[in-house]
């Protein structure tokens, strides 16, 4: 059974001749004139003034462990969906169970805000209620470079009133 | 039809003469990836241009159709840069890592063969054997298993730069390409309910000219794996693991000279591997009516062929027209409606099989489908909103 991997081991050791073979090549005909700017970090020509972070959003991590649920769940269905012929009825019912119980846990995950990634500013504009009528233009925007002078709108409402 | 297909070339004894074929066909298929992916990126690059109204490559050979292999050449003669705080050892061991990967998936894909009356069996040298590199007894895992590994060389890639866009390019390829491989495992699963099997030879075999998984499968877990595929590949609209305008250039920025061709080289072999598969799993691989009985041996090449043609240019069709996702719309995409919905239709297609057999009644199976699909569905959309709640509440306490 294991000479059916032979092809595949063949493959292999091309794949990893072409690689290295690359390597070889470009080191040597390729130019080496290093110096400290281009070894630095790429941060589009700035001088890099920050080391690289070394903390995450823990939503990636949970992401990993997610998956690691559902990795499992599916080489669970491997079995059942290759033998679903014979097992009938009752590997029927027992894979769904099994799925409830899965898809029961990423209600909870995602209920609990364990896959939240949006912006939250946009959540809570979309269910706040009508902005009040008096926020404008004029009464929001701070205006500059104007001092000691009057502002026109304000001239006009002023008059008005 | 059994569980584990076997190349009847390496059922028997291996001796020498053995050897000697499975060399010739694995130089053929490593060739034959070579100058697709060359074929393949040159194609993109002019079809896009067509799209753009540009002209793309014109000056390497006919229409361009060697800009490729002058990138390559031009590649190789540039000088390559590692960072000074890099981890080199990793640094350098990353590209191999993408690159064998993508040469290993593509052993198991049957090529050609007659299906109809020979089982796909030809005569190579007096030997016979499939039109396919291996057809090993685990089949399809071995994709999925590459595709896993393929992982790790993005991750380590971009770990191991010490620069800042890198580390951050890698660690969404990361939470990216293993979010859509679940619902890529599940739909990959609604296959092997069909075909009973693992090999991608019996799945070719179990379907016929026109008779494909597609239709068998209810088109839904095509759909999610061509969708969950594009996301593994990252190929816009997913392709966030490089967003030029937030990450530079992604996980591979700080590479440079033949690193970074190995990196391109396996992104476009993967495009190629993937549309094969979905060839292979979705569209009845080589099969296909068979016109001309003088030359039957071409028939199955040349229907693969184009299938695969249709495929890629599906492929660079997407990229050329759809804008790129927000992450938190892919990741939403990916958790909350491929995955679900991959694992339901699965279920389905299960229960589909089972009141089959048992003669239980259709009318009853669907409506209790439907029924569940509906009050999941309520359920997970419910979810979703609590989870929205329950971000907004963690934000305002701080």
């Amino acid at each position: 059974m294991l000479a059916q991997y032979l092809p595949v081991l063949g493959l292999l050791i091309f794949a990893l001749l072409f690689g290295v073979g690359g390597f070889l090549t470009s080191g040597l005909l390729a130019p080496r004139s290093p110096n400290a700017r281009k070894a630095a970090a790429y941060e589009c020509g700035m001088v890099p003034a920050k080391d690289t972070p070394e903390r995450f959003p823990v939503t990636f991590f949970l992401v990993a462990m997610i998956f690691i649920v559902f990795d499992v769940e599916i080489i669970f269905l491997y079995p059942w969906v290759i033998a679903n012929g014979t097992l009938g009825a009752f590997g029927l019912f027992s894979i769904l169970i099994f799925s409830f119980l899965v898809f029961e846990s990423l209600l909870y995950l995602v209920s609990s805000g364990a896959l939240e990634w949006g912006p939250v500013s946009q959540i809570r504009r979309a269910r706040t209620e009508m902005v009040d009528a008096d926020r404008t233009t004029s009464s929001t925007v701070r205006r500059v470079g104007l001092e000691g002078r009057p502002l026109e709108p304000q001239d006009q409402t002023e008059e008005a009133g | 039809m059994s569980v584990f297909a076997v190349d009847p070339l390496l059922a028997g004894e291996v001796g020498l003469e053995v050897l000697a074929v499975v060399l010739f066909k694995v130089l053929v298929v490593f060739v034959l990836l070579i100058v697709s992916v060359m074929l393949m990126i040159w194609a993109e690059r002019k079809i896009i241009s067509d799209m753009q109204n540009r002209i793309g490559p014109t000056r390497a050979g006919p229409w361009g159709i060697l800009q490729t292999l002058a990138d390559g050449l031009k590649l190789i003669f540039k000088e390559d840069l590692i960072p000074d705080n890099a981890n080199r050892t990793v640094f350098k061991l990353a590209p191999l890592l993408t690159l064998v990967p993508a040469f290993l998936t593509f052993s198991i894909i049957p090529l050609g063969g007659d299906f109809t009356d020979k089982d796909g069996v030809i005569s190579l040298f007096g030997n016979d054997t499939y039109l396919q590199l291996a057809d090993p007894p685990i089949g399809l895992l071995l994709f999925l298993a590459m595709s896993s590994v393929a992982v790790y060389g993005i991750m380590l890639a971009g770990w191991s730069s010490g620069s800042k866009y890198p580390l951050l390019g890698s660690v969404r390829a990361t939470s990216q390409m293993i979010s859509y491989e679940a619902a890529l495992g599940l739909t990959v699963a609604a296959v092997f309910l069909q075909s009973g099997s693992f090999s991608t030879h019996t799945i070719v075999s179990e379907q016929s000219v026109w008779q494909w998984n597609m239709w068998f499968t209810g088109f839904v877990p095509m759909a999610i794996f061509m969708i969950a595929a594009t996301a593994e590949l990252n190929r816009p609209p997913f392709d966030l693991v490089e967003a030029e305008q937030e990450l530079v250039g992604g996980f591979h920025t700080e590479y440079s000279s033949i690193r970074f061709a190995l990196f391109y080289l396996a992104e476009f072999m993967n495009t190629i591997t993937i549309s094969a598969i979905v060839v292979t799993i979705f569209l009845g691989g080589p099969n296909g009516p068979i016109f001309i009985d003088a030359v039957a041996w071409l028939w199955p090449i040349l229907w693969f062929t184009v299938k695969l043609f249709a495929l890629l240019f599906t492929f660079i069709w997407m990229r050329a027209t759809l804008p790129r996702f927000r992450y938190d719309q892919l990741m939403d995409l990916g958790w909350k409606v491929l995955t679900p919905v991959a694992l339901g239709w699965l279920l389905f297609l299960g229960a589909r099989d089972v009141a089959n057999d048992r003669g239980w009644n259709p009318v009853l199976v669907v409506g209790v489908a439907v029924t569940a699909f509906a009050v999941f569905g309520a359920l997970l959309l419910r979810a979703v909103r609590m989870g929205k709640q329950v971000r907004e509440l963690e934000e305002m306490r701080g």
